[in-house]
């Protein structure tokens, strides 16, 4: 993921704020700072321009529009329909010997379920694993490397770059990225400790490798 | 939140509040007053114009039901727009997501109501809505269409805000690799700014 713009600090966090100031919800001072920014960047003054057209055309009333009280009549005829609440209604006219076979058969259902998920789980997991197995963990030189919420993606992006990592998978669940060197597992050590003493990044961890 | 915004939102919770005692008229003032952004919000999510109206209905329906249940956890609006959400991604699965640019009646309806100014900035962003996916046309609409924080974002659509701000970022790299420029023009909409 490249930043859209060759610039500064300045540009991604005009970029950032510009939705919020074109909807009115940014503080006075953040569309100071940003009316500031766009009088001395053309760059950024382009793509102002270009939200500005983009929530213009935004505003534009939807077309074609169904007819209002035409389908707030409908709406209103569907709640006095009974075919509003039809599940109820037939299952209160259905017989008990209905109701006792589709019991049955959901039970079996149910049965035949259970049966299935533990089969599969046992078929997907093996129990055991040979000490001569090969693994399946991460090529040598991975890092695994959790960034601060805050960072911006243009220091990350800079960072990755310096130390010449590569991302190669996430972020999962807690944010976490697997980062590999793109050249060599030689810098591998010494990217862990500049990432480790880099301001914005919360944990860098080796993979452990076989 | 606007001046504005917290007036509509304490009108709106007072409907909610007379829909889950079975005030019809209630809901009939709350169908008006949200029907013209879920038109908008529907037909971008969509993109079927004739299950708009249908998809409306549904949401409507979930909130007759519901509104006893709605407790405050947030806007009104945010509220509706997430069983709108819902309801129109269930139409979607249903229905499929397809553009509607190869239906003829949408020329001749543009031709009928637009000015050739509106109709032209219908045309580019219709260009850029293209390329996006249903929840980036999505994030689009609720930010710039309808107005929505990015928290409220995610709470429409049940999802992290960093999902949200992720899908933001790439909807709008997208738009502005698509969409042709401004070159040339006057970047008249500088000076409007706060």
């Amino acid at each position: 993921m490249t930043f859209p713009m060759d610039s500064g600090k300045d540009c991604v966090r005009a970029w950032e704020m510009m939705p919020w100031v074109l909807q009115d919800s940014a503080t006075a001072e953040q569309g100071a700072w940003l009316e500031g920014h766009l009088a001395q960047c053309a760059a950024c003054r382009a793509e102002f321009a270009q939200q500005s057209r983009l929530r213009l055309a935004l505003s534009l009333p939807a077309q074609p529009a169904p007819d209002v009280e035409a389908g707030l009549g409908r709406l209103l005829q569907r709640l006095d329909a009974p075919a509003a609440t039809p599940a109820p209604a037939r299952a209160r006219a259905a017989g008990w010997l209905n109701r006792a076979l589709v019991a049955a058969v959901l039970v079996q259902a149910l049965g035949i379920g259970i049966l299935g998920v533990k089969l599969w789980s046992a078929g997907s997991a093996p129990a055991y694993r040979t000490l001569s197995e090969p693994s399946q963990s991460a090529p040598a030189g991975t890092i695994r490397v959790v960034p601060d919420a805050g960072m911006t993606l243009a220091d990350w992006n800079a960072l990755l770059h310096a130390l010449r990592l590569q991302v190669v998978a996430g972020p999962n669940d807690v944010g976490a990225y697997t980062v590999a060197p793109a050249s060599s597992a030689s810098t591998a050590q010494q990217a862990l400790q500049q990432l480790r003493s880099t301001r914005g990044i919360v944990l860098a961890e080796p993979v452990a490798t076989p | 939140m606007h001046d504005d915004d917290l007036d509509s939102d304490v009108t709106d919770r007072l409907l909610l509040q007379r829909m889950a005692n079975g005030d019809r008229a209630a809901l009939g003032i709350l169908y008006r007053s949200y029907h013209g952004r879920l038109c908008r919000f529907l037909g971008r999510l969509t993109r079927r114009p004739e299950v708009i109206e249908e998809v409306i209905n549904d949401c409507f329906w979930i909130a007759w039901q519901k509104a006893g249940s709605f407790h405050g956890d947030s806007r009104v609006s945010t509220w509706l727009m997430g069983i709108a959400y819902r309801s129109g991604l269930k139409t979607l699965r249903q229905h499929g997501d397809a553009p509607v640019e190869d239906d003829p009646r949408r020329e001749e309806r543009s031709a009928a109501h637009d000015l050739d100014e509106d109709r032209e900035l219908r045309d580019w962003l219709s260009k850029g809505l293209d390329r996006l996916s249903a929840d980036q046309r999505v994030v689009i609409e609720l930010v710039y269409g309808v107005g929505h924080s990015l928290d409220e974002v995610a709470v429409i659509m049940q999802c992290p805000v960093g999902t949200v701000k992720a899908r933001l970022f790439h909807a709008r790299v997208k738009l502005r690799n698509v969409l042709p420029g401004l070159a040339g023009e006057p970047p008249q909409r500088t000076e409007a700014m706060p």
